[in-house]
Parts: structure tokens; sequence; C-alpha cells
């Protein structure tokens, strides 16, 4: 089995969901921050269009039926500022026309209030325009006037670098003190997983003990999970255990029967005596190779790590091969042996030897407990194998019992009890239900029908 | 002299006329040419200037034995005609425009016809001395008065305003008729001036009444104010510009020239590059060096205009005035309310507050 391909770790993960995000929201930020720095700037620049139009306003009167101003220099001043700018200016009056001053500007149309500011290409030059309407207050008419005054944008362009330089620190500096804890969260949020990494290296590689350590809740199911598994180990392990200790205990038994009645023939003299035990020994020992056989199958079923390999094949060949391995003992006890198949081959993605195992087992248990007749029987729709007898069957209450190794359903019976147990664990290996029932309900005795169903049965 | 009452259309009439006669005058008698050292690899350059050829002269002329190679022409105009011809977009412009009319050669510059120079002498040039490196103030003349020793005798020498304005109204008869200044009306530099001085105390129109109540002549030129001082006519001459009166007074022993002490204005020669400019490379050149140690202190050593350059001292210098008169020295500032002076409605008021007050005296008086 080759390693699995590891997926970015998890903390490089949490950075990049976390960083990037904060990288965005910075440019945005340092975008809204530029923003605001021209809008203050231009606030601030404003109020200078603003004061600068309001001292002039105050200026202008009415002589000799016309306009009239005089004009401060202060106001102009103002609008230079500091950063030696372009200052323009004129006075309009009601019906736009041009009355006095250093430039003809153009007025604004749309905007609300007295005073309104409009950024203006005029004559190659970038000028923020600011027009004041006002009145002329007199004792009997009262003229609109407007005051128009504007100067070039570098004293706002240099505000708005100042402004936003400041700003931009001031964000760099967040942005870094931010990644700093983005990567100390990171990594104390992960700490319990590097925690629980370690308890588990820590731990002795025999020990199946549960895990106890406190941790996140996240991370406490994971606990529990492994918890869980853990105790699934211990008991395969306990089973394990009882079967090594069933299966030494089975085999001592015909062992010592075996060395015993050796032992019984050695102090006689006479070759019949010797003659006799000695065919007893080998029906004992080909009892006991033949449980060794079984334990070995049963085993190999019960090793998750074998994966036999499966293919196509026909089971009514199965079926007639395991009659006729088993014609010859079966004759001799004899039993009515008896095969049953459909004309065609049922074809069945199975492993040959598993169901060749499960076949002899179900004939040779038939045939030890006591069965004159036994039928292998291939079916279709579903697809099944299915093994009959006219034996004294099994009480319903033990027929789960049976399935478990070294029980075995008579008490004092011949077989070794692992029979059962073995078609069990082919019929799980092969995803196939077993089924254990009556051949005939209503006789005495009602016999054994054992089934291994492939297929479902089709719904009608 | 009494000055007649001017309505505003009369005086458009004296500029329109001012402005013809300026245009005329540009004849080939106030054209300077320094051909260059080799005809074929001349580089030509023409300057535009408010400035007699005299004191033009010592500079070109030493510019033009450092760079050789630059063809020169100089050419006197009025400032008046400076300015409409810098205007007229058909004329070809000029490479470089020197003026002593600050507010119309800010005018231009705040108008945005001026070219930024950012050599090095340019980006040391003093803060007051220039706006934005498109305009600079290469020259420092101070404003002062004049008088004869023999007309004053047994009276107090006015060394300030206050002490001028003492004198004539504690002289009043002695010397009515026989003092002098600027016509604001006709003269750009006298407007300047009582534009200044009106800004700098409100007690100007109290010396504007008392100039009107002496029946003071005005003037049109310094040289004009200086001529008449010389031959007699005058006994105190009231803001003349200082550049010219000091060289002149310098051969009158009789004449003495006094810098006010409680203010003086100064006034500076504006020098911009056009943005039009044909040759804008010599052009440069030539502002730089009018900048330069070297064009400072030829502008010490040669001419009566006063160097500006913070390097130098000594006499004819703005560092050794300032050492002299300290706060009380007012250079004109390079700023916008330049442009206020300009302003028509406000040149009206101002001219028409200054004719109340010069006949204030003389219509009330005795």
């Amino acid at each position: 089995m080759s390693p699995p391909v590891n997926s970015p770790s998890l903390y490089r993960r949490l950075l990049v969901w976390l960083l990037v995000p904060m990288l965005a929201l910075g440019t945005l930020m340092l975008i809204q921050a530029y923003l605001a720095s021209r809008d203050t700037a231009d606030r601030a620049f404003d109020r200078l269009l603003e004061s600068a139009s309001l001292s002039i306003a105050e200026q202008v009167k009415r002589q000799q039926g016309q306009l009239w101003m005089d004009l401060p220099p202060a106001a102009l001043k103002m609008l230079a500022s500091n950063a030696e700018e372009r200052v323009f200016y004129a006075l309009y009056d009601a019906h736009d026309n041009f009355i006095s001053g250093n430039a003809e500007l153009p007025r604004i149309d749309d905007g609300q209030g007295n005073m309104r500011f409009a950024n203006i290409e005029w004559h190659d030059m970038a000028l923020r325009l600011g027009v004041r309407r006002s009145l002329l207050e007199g004792w009997r008419d009262r003229q609109p006037f407007e005051v128009r005054v504007a100067h070039t944008r570098e004293g706002r362009a240099a505000l708005t670098q100042a402004l936003f330089q400041g700003s931009m620190l001031r964000l760099i500096a967040m942005a870094l003190l931010a990644i700093g804890v983005v990567l100390l969260g990171v990594r104390m949020a992960l700490m319990p997983l590097t925690q629980l990494r370690r308890a588990i290296r820590a731990r002795d590689p025999r020990t199946l003990a549960p895990l106890d350590l406190t941790l996140p809740r996240e991370l406490a199911e994971l606990r529990e999970t492994l918890n869980e598994l853990l105790a699934r180990m211990r008991r395969v392990r306990a089973n394990q255990e009882r079967f090594i200790g069933d299966a030494s205990h089975q085999l001592r038994t015909p062992l010592a029967g075996l060395s015993a009645r050796a032992e019984l023939a050695l102090r006689q003299d006479d070759p019949r005596a010797w003659h006799d035990a000695l065919g007893v020994m080998r029906g004992s020992a080909d009892k006991t190779a033949r449980l060794a056989s079984q334990l070995l199958s049963l085993t190999r079923l019960n090793n998750p790590e074998s994966m036999p390999e499966a293919r196509d094949i026909d089971l009514c060949d199965i079926a007639r091969q395991a009659i006729r391995d088993a014609l010859t003992s079966c004759h001799r006890a004899g039993i009515d042996l008896g095969v049953e198949t459909p004309s065609h081959a049922v074809i069945q993605h199975a492993v040959e030897w598993q169901l060749a195992e499960a076949l002899a087992n179900l004939i040779d248990n038939a045939c030890r407990y006591g069965a004159s007749r036994i039928t292998v029987r291939v079916g279709e729709a579903p697809t099944r194998l299915e093994v009959e007898d006219d034996g004294p069957g099994i009480p319903e209450a033990q027929r789960l019992l049976v399935l478990r190794p070294f029980h075995r359903g008579i008490e004092g019976g011949q077989g070794s009890g692992l029979g059962l147990a073995i078609v069990d664990g082919i019929a799980r290996a092969h995803a196939a239900r077993l089924t254990l029932a009556p051949a005939q309900p209503n006789a005495e005795p009602p016999g054994l029908r054992v089934r291994l169903h492939f297929t479902e049965e089709p719904t009608p | 002299m009494t000055a007649p009452h001017r309505s505003p259309a009369r005086w458009a009439v004296a500029l329109t006329a001012m402005m013809l006669s300026a245009i005329t005058l540009a004849d080939d008698a106030n054209v300077l040419r320094y051909p260059a050292a080799h005809e074929a690899a001349a580089q030509p350059l023409e300057i535009h200037g408010a400035l007699d050829n005299e004191l033009m002269a010592p500079l070109l002329a030493d510019f033009h034995a450092r760079y050789p190679e630059i063809e020169l022409i100089y050419r006197n105009l009025t400032t008046l005609a400076l300015y409409r011809r810098f205007l007229a977009e058909d004329e070809a412009s000029a490479d470089v425009v020197m003026s002593s009319a600050m507010p119309w050669q800010y005018q231009l510059a705040n108008r945005g016809h001026a070219r930024a120079l950012t050599t090095s002498a340019a980006q040391q040039w003093p803060q007051v001395s220039r706006w934005r490196h498109e305009l600079f103030g290469f020259t420092f003349e101070p404003v002062v008065i004049v008088y004869r020793r023999d007309a004053l005798e047994g009276a107090t020498p006015p060394d300030s305003h206050e002490a001028l304005l003492s004198l004539l109204t504690h002289e009043r008869q002695r010397l009515k008729g026989r003092v002098v200044t600027y016509d604001p009306w006709r003269s750009g530099a006298g407007y300047t001036y009582a534009t200044e001085d009106a800004h700098m105390s409100p007690r100007y129109w109290e010396l504007v009444a008392a100039l009107g109540g002496v029946e003071a002549a005005l003037a049109d030129t310094t040289g004009e104010m200086l001529d008449g001082l010389a031959d007699g006519r005058y006994a105190v001459g009231y803001n003349l510009l200082g550049s010219y009166a000091r060289d002149f007074v310098a051969d009158h022993p009789q004449l003495e020239m006094v810098i006010p002490n409680d203010y003086a204005l100064v006034t500076q020669r504006l020098v911009l590059i056009p943005k039009r400019a044909r040759h804008p490379e010599t052009a440069e050149r030539f502002v730089d060096y009018l900048l330069s140690r070297q064009g400072q202190r030829v502008i010490r050593d040669k001419t009566p205009l006063g160097a500006v350059h913070t390097a130098l001292d000594g006499e004819g210098t703005a560092r050794d005035l300032r050492q002299t008169l300290g706060d009380a020295l007012h250079p004109i500032a390079i700023d916008p309310s330049l442009l206020a002076t300009l302003d028509t409605l406000k040149r009206h008021s101002l001219l028409d507050r200054w004719q109340r007050e010069y006949t204030r005296l003389s219509d009330s008086g005795p």
C-alpha cells in the first residue's frame, strides 16, 4: 500500500485562509485611506476657498450703479497657502457678466447651497474652483452676485500625500501586528493537535488502553473515535486469544488421546492389540489433522490482510466437484449424496477454494450429525448454494450459537465445532447471506437446509 | 503742478496712450547685440527686459564673455510694452523676460506662462525672492527719499516716513511746489509703491494729504525726479528708486539719499523664462547665471541694482541692507497680493482715495 499523498498542512491552510483575506482587506483599507485622505485634504482646502471667497464677498458693494469691490490681498494670500499655488479670482454679476478678476472662471451650475466646489481643467491647469453666491445687502435692492475663486491643487496633493503616508504607516504597523497575532494564534490553536500526536507517538505500541487527554471539543471527538477503535482492537485481541486458547485445547485433547492410546498399546505384547491401537490412532490423527486444517482455514478467513483473488466461476462446477470429493466417504457411510443444478452455468464472482471449502464443511457436518440423505443444490434468482440434509436439524435457539467456533450443536458430537464457523466466515468474505432453516419443518427429524444467498431475492 | 481730478475713463485713455508710446519706443536704439564668437555654432538667446541698457550692459558683457557661443540680443522695453508683447500670441516669444513691474510678472507666472528652473542656484535661491522656481527676484532695490541739503537748512532731514510727514506739515509754505513723487496714475511703479505704502500703515493717507498740502509735483520716472532735484526745482523727492538714485546722488554732492528707517520698501526685478521660449537651454543658462554667485557679483560691483545672493556681502547687497536696516526693510512680497494691485476695481478704489486725500488740504486749506 502506497502512503496517501499529503494535502497541504493545516497550518499552511489556516495561514492562507487568514492571510489572503487579510491582504485583500488591507488593500481595500489602503484604497479607502487614500480616498479619505483626499477627501480630508479637499475639505481642508475648500475651507480656504470658502473663507477667501467670503472675505472677498464682504468687500463687494454697490457704487455708481455698479458692483464694486475693494479686493483684500489677504484673501488671495489665503488661497495660495504655503504651497505657492496659482490663484484666480473673479467677480460676476447676476447676469454672469465679468466685473473684475484676474481670470474668467467658469460657473458651476449643479450643486446646492451658496458655496459650490468643482474640479476643473482650465488652460491646461487642474484647478479647484469655489463659487460663492451672495446677495448685495442694500436698503432697496438685494442684487445677487458671484465670487469665484480657484487655485491649483498642489497643496491638496501634498496634504493628501502626507495624510495617506501617515495612514499607510499605521496600516502597515497594524498589518504586521495582525500577521504576528495570526501566526501565534494559529500555532496556539493547533497546539492540542500536536499534543495528541505526541501522546499517540509516546504510547507503548502494545498497549491498547484508551487515550486519556484533555482536548478541545473538535479533537475530543477524534479522541473518542480513536478510543472506540482501540476498544474494538482490544475485543479482537481478546477473541484471538480465546480462539488460540480454544484451538490449543482442541488440539491437545486428541494428541493426549493419541499419546495415551500409544502408551496403552506399548504395555501389551499382542501385535493384534497394536494393530487395533494403530487403527484407532490413525483415525485420531486424521481427526487432528482435519482440525488443524480447519483451524488454518479459519485463521486465513479471519485475517483481514489476506485478499484472495476472486473471479467469475460457475457454481454448478463447484457443487459437482464437492459431490465428487465427498462421494467416496459418503458411500462408505451409506449416505445418499445428490446434486441438483440448473442445466446451464450459474456464474458468481467468488473465491473458488473458499466455496469448495464451505461445501465440504457443510457436507461433512451433515455426515457427522446423522444425515442419511444429502442434497447439494445450486439456485438462481437469487443466486444461491444450498446443502440440505435429513438429519436432526438445529433447534432455532442454537442457530446463531453454532456459528461460533468450537460450539457443537450436539454435545459429544463427532465434529470439531469449526465447520459452520468456517462457512460463516466464507459467507461474510463474499458478502453473502447465510441462513439455517429446517429442510422439512413438519417432518421428524426436520433436517437442515444451509443456504448461501449471493444476491438478494428479486423484488416481485 | 496740481493734480487734475481724473475719472476712470480718462485714466483709461491715459493708459492707452502710454502703451502706444511704449510700443513705438521699442526701436533699434533699445537693442543690445552680442554676436557669437563662431557664427556657425551660434546659440541664439533673446532677452526682453525693462532695464536700461547701461545697467544691463555689464551683466550681458560678463555673461557673453563666459559663454561666447551664445548669440545674445537684449531688447529694452517699458514694463507695459513687455507685458503686452508677451501676451500677444503672434509675437515670437522672448527667451527670458525681466521686469521691475512685479505685479505683471507675477500675473504671467500665475497664469502658468513661466517655465520652472531647477538648477542648483535656483533651488538655493532665498524663499522671499522667488515664487515656485518660476519667478526670481534677482535685484534688491530700496525705495528712497532724496533731498537737497541746501533746501532743507535748519529742518530735520526726512530719514523716515514719520519725519517726512512732520517736515511736510511744518514746512508747508517753504516746500510748496518743491516736493516731487511718483504719479500713481501714470506710473506702474508709483502705483505699486502707493499700494504697498497704504498697506503698511493707514497714516500713509496723512502723508498723501500732506503731499497735496505742499502741492507736490507728480512725475513718471525716477530719472525725471532726480533731474528736477539736481537742477534745484525740487527740494525733496519721495519714493525714488534707490538703484537709480544711488549713483546719481554720488555724482551730485548737494543731494542726499535716505533709506527711510521706519520702513523701507524694496522692489525686485523679476525674471522668468516663458514656456513659449524658443531657446530654453540658453535661457536657463542665462537665468542660472543671473542667480549664480558670478552674476550676482557683477550686479553688486558693476551695477547699482543690489545683489540678492546670500553668500555675497558688502555695499550693494541685500545682506548689507538687512544688517543696517533690520526689520525696517520691507521687500515687496512676491505673493498673490501682487494680483490684488492689478485688480481694476481695486486700482480705482485706491486712486480715488489717493485723489481725495491729495486734494483734501488744498480744498479746505487757506
